[in-house]
C-alpha cells in the first residue's frame, strides 16, 4: 500500500471536480444557500409562529423534557439544533455520494479507468484515493455549512434575546457524526457504483441514505428519542462499526472489471 | 532480458460468450500484430494480457508474472485503446503529471519525459491546454505519451489509430517503429490490414477467441493477395483495346479509361500488368492495392 498513490488519484479528483463551475456550483451552492436561509426562517418562525406552534405541540403532549419552559429562545435553540442539525446533517451524505458516484461510475461512464487500472496502481490504493477525494471537500463543506448556520443563528438570537444559542454540546457531537456518515455514504457508493452502468444509477441509488438521517427529527419531535450527547455518542459508534464494515466490504468485494 | 508474453490455452467468457477460446500465443521481440474481425476476442485477449481481466481457464504471464494479481508488472507494461482515456477537465500538463506519478516518477522527471514524446509527436504545443480542446487525434497523441511515459519493456496497443487521420497515425506509428528497435515488445491488436502493412512484423490472425493463423506480414500478404485487386491510374487515357489486353482485367471507368481494376492472384501479376501499361507508352500515376475488408476474407478458403 502506498499511500501517495490514493493521494494522487484523491488530488487528481478534487482538480476534477473543482475544474468546473458546473460541477462543483450546485454541490456547494444548494447547502450553503440552505444554511443562510434556513436559520433566518427558524427566527422568523421563533418569532411570529412559536407560539402557536407550542400550543399544538403542548396539546399533543409530546413536549421534550428538556424544554419546560419553552419560551421563544428555548423554541428557537430546540428547533437549531433539533430540527435544523439533523437536516443539515444530510449535507454530508449528499455530498459525499455525489462526488463519489461521478468519482467511481464517472471513471466507468467515461472510460478513464482502463487507463487508470492499467497502471501499477492497487485496488486498495484506488480506493483509498476515491474515499479520500470524496471525504476531505465533504468535511470542509460540512463544517463550512455548520459554521454559517451556527453564526448566523447566533446573530439573529444575540440580536433578538440578547444571547447566543450555539453551540451546544448535541450541536457539536453532530458536526462530530458528520465524517462518520460521509464515509458511510462514500462506502455505500463504492459498493453501488461496481454493480451500475453509470453515474446516474448510482446517484439515485446513494441518495436514499438521507432518509435515515431525515427521521431524526421526527424521532425527536415526537418524542422517541433526544438528540442528546449519550444519543449521539451511540450513533458515532454505531457508524464507525458501520464504515469498518462498509469500507472492509467494498475492499474486499471490489473487482477492476466491475468498472471497466 | 526478453520482454516476453505467455499465453496458453486462456479462456475467458462473458456470460455464454467465449471472448478468448483455448488461445495460445507467445509473444516475439518486436512488434506483434494480432489481425482479426470485430468480435474476435482481440481487445479481450489484451485486457487479459495487461491484468485487468482474470482468466477463467488457462495460463498467462508477463515476464514470468500473472499480470492480474502481480500489480508490479504494469510499471514495466504500458497499454494504450483507441479511447484515449484522458481527463477532458484537466489539462494535458496535469494529465500527464497526474499518471506519471502512479508510476512513482517525479513530477519534473514526467514533464521531461512527456515534452521528449510530445515533440516528437508533434503535440508539444498541446501541453498546457485541457484535454477538451483538443482533437480526436492530438489526444490520441497525449494518450501515447502516457502509455510511454514509465519507458515500458511491453506496449499492448488496441487500436490506436483507429479513428486517426492519416498524418496523426503516421507519426504515432513512426514513434512505435523506433520503440520496436529497441527489441521491446508491441503487441497491436487491429482489423485494419493496412496497419499490418506498414510494419514488417509478425501477425497472428485471430478469429472465434483462437489465433486461427501465425505469419509475417509477408507471408499473410501472399496469402490474401490472391484474387484480390488493384487500382491502377494513369496520367492519361488509353484506348479500351489496350486496356482490355491488360494481364488480369477486371474493369474500367470509360470507353478511353486513366483508372483500371486489375484481379491478381500474386505479387508478380502487378509487375505483368506494369510491364505491359510501359511497353503501351501509358504513363502510370499510381498503383493502389484494394484493401479487402478483414471480415470478407475467408482464411480457410486462402489455404490457412
Amino acid at each position: 500500500m502506498e499511500f501517495e498513490k490514493s493521494y494522487a488519484i484523491a488530488v487528481k479528483d478534487m482538480k476534477e471536480v473543482f475544474s468546473s463551475i458546473s460541477i462543483y456550483g450546485p454541490m456547494i451552492g444548494v447547502p450553503i444557500f440552505f444554511s443562510i436561509l434556513l436559520p433566518i426562517l427558524t427566527f422568523y418562525v421563533t418569532i411570529y409562529a412559536a407560539p402557536a406552534i407550542v400550543a399544538r405541540i403542548t396539546q399533543l403532549n409530546i413536549i421534550p423534557s428538556g424544554l419546560s419552559g419553552f419560551g421563544n429562545i428555548s423554541f428557537m435553540t430546540y428547533f437549531s439544533v433539533s430540527i435544523m442539525g439533523p437536516i443539515f446533517l444530510t449535507m454530508p451524505i449528499l455530498t459525499a455520494t455525489v462526488i463519489a458516484a461521478d468519482s467511481f461510475a464517472g471513471e466507468k461512464e467515461r472510460k478513464t479507468s482502463e487507463a487508470l487500472l492499467a497502471t501499477p496502481v492497487r485496488i486498495s490504493e484506488l480506493l483509498y484515493g476515491k474515499i479520500l477525494a470524496s471525504f476531505i471537500p465533504t468535511i470542509f463543506l460540512t463544517l463550512g455549512v455548520f459554521a454559517i448556520y451556527g453564526g448566523i443563528t447566533d446573530a439573529l438570537s444575540l440580536n433578538a434575546f440578547g444571547s447566543i444559542i450555539l453551540p451546544t454540546i448535541p450541536w457539536l457531537m453532530m458536526i462530530a457524526v458528520s465524517p462518520f456518515l460521509a464515509i458511510a455514504g462514500i462506502g455505500v457508493v463504492v459498493l453501488i457504483s461496481s454493480h451500475v452502468r453509470g453515474i446516474k444509477e448510482s446517484q439515485q441509488i446513494s441518495t436514499l441514505l438521507i432518509l435515515p438521517v431525515l427521521v431524526m427529527p421526527f424521532i425527536s419531535v415526537l418524542g422517541i428519542a433526544a438528540l442528546s450527547f449519550a444519543f449521539l455518542l451511540h450513533l458515532i459508534i454505531f457508524l464507525a462499526i458501520i464504515d469498518v464494515v462498509i469500507i472492509y466490504v467494498g475492499v474486499k468485494s471490489f473487482r477492476k472489471e466491475s468498472i471497466l | 532480458m526478453q520482454f516476453d508474453v505467455k499465453v496458453k490455452d486462456a479462456v475467458k467468457s462473458f456470460g455464454n460468450l467465449k471472448a478468448v477460446n483455448k488461445l495460445s500465443f507467445d509473444s516475439v521481440p518486436g512488434v506483434n500484430i494480432i489481425l482479426g474481425p470485430n468480435g474476435a476476442g482481440k481487445s479481450t485477449l489484451l485486457r487479459c494480457i495487461d491484468g485487468l481481466y482474470r482468466l477463467d481457464n488457462g495460463s498467462l504471464k508477463v515476464m514470468g508474472v500473472d499480470p492480474y494479481t502481480d500489480n508490479g508488472i504494469r510499471t514495466r507494461m504500458s497499454y494504450l485503446s483507441d479511447n484515449y482515456a484522458l481527463y477532458d477537465y484537466l489539462d494535458v500538463k496535469s494529465n500527464l503529471k497526474f499518471f506519471g506519478r502512479l508510476y512513482k516518477m517525479n513530477d519534473r522527471n514526467t514533464i521531461e519525459r512527456s515534452r521528449e514524446i510530445l515533440k516528437k509527436l508533434n503535440a508539444l504545443e498541446y501541453f498546457d491546454k485541457k484535454v477538451y480542446e483538443l482533437s480526436r487525434g492530438t489526444k490520441q497523441k497525449i494518450a501515447l505519451c502516457r502509455a510511454l511515459l514509465n519507458k515500458p519493456d511491453i506496449l499492448l496497443l488496441d487500436e490506436p489509430t483507429a479513428f486517426l487521420d492519416a498524418n496523426s497515425s503516421e507519426s504515432i506509428r513512426k514513434l512505435l517503429q523506433e520503440f520496436s528497435e529497441e527489441k521491446k515488445t508491441i503487441i497491436w491488436v487491429t482489423q485494419k490490414l493496412d496497419e499490418v502493412t506498414r510494419f514488417n512484423c509478425r501477425v497472428a490472425v485471430i478469429n472465434k477467441g483462437n489465433i486461427i493463423k501465425d505469419s509475417t506480414t509477408s507471408g499473410l500478404y501472399s496469402t490474401i493477395l490472391r484474387n484480390s485487386f488493384v487500382n491502377i491510374r494513369l496520367a492519361s487515357p488509353i484506348k479500351h483495346e489496350i486496356a482490355k489486353r491488360i494481364p488480369g482485367f477486371y474493369s474500367s471507368n470509360s470507353r478511353e479509361p486513366n483508372a483500371i481494376k486489375i484481379k491478381i492472384r500474386k505479387y508478380s501479376d502487378i509487375n505483368k500488368a506494369l510491364d505491359y501499361l510501359i511497353d503501351k507508352k501509358a504513363f502510370v500515376v499510381s498503383v493502389d492495392y484494394i484493401e479487402p475488408l478483414i471480415e470478407t476474407l475467408s482464411w480457410r478458403n486462402n489455404g490457412v
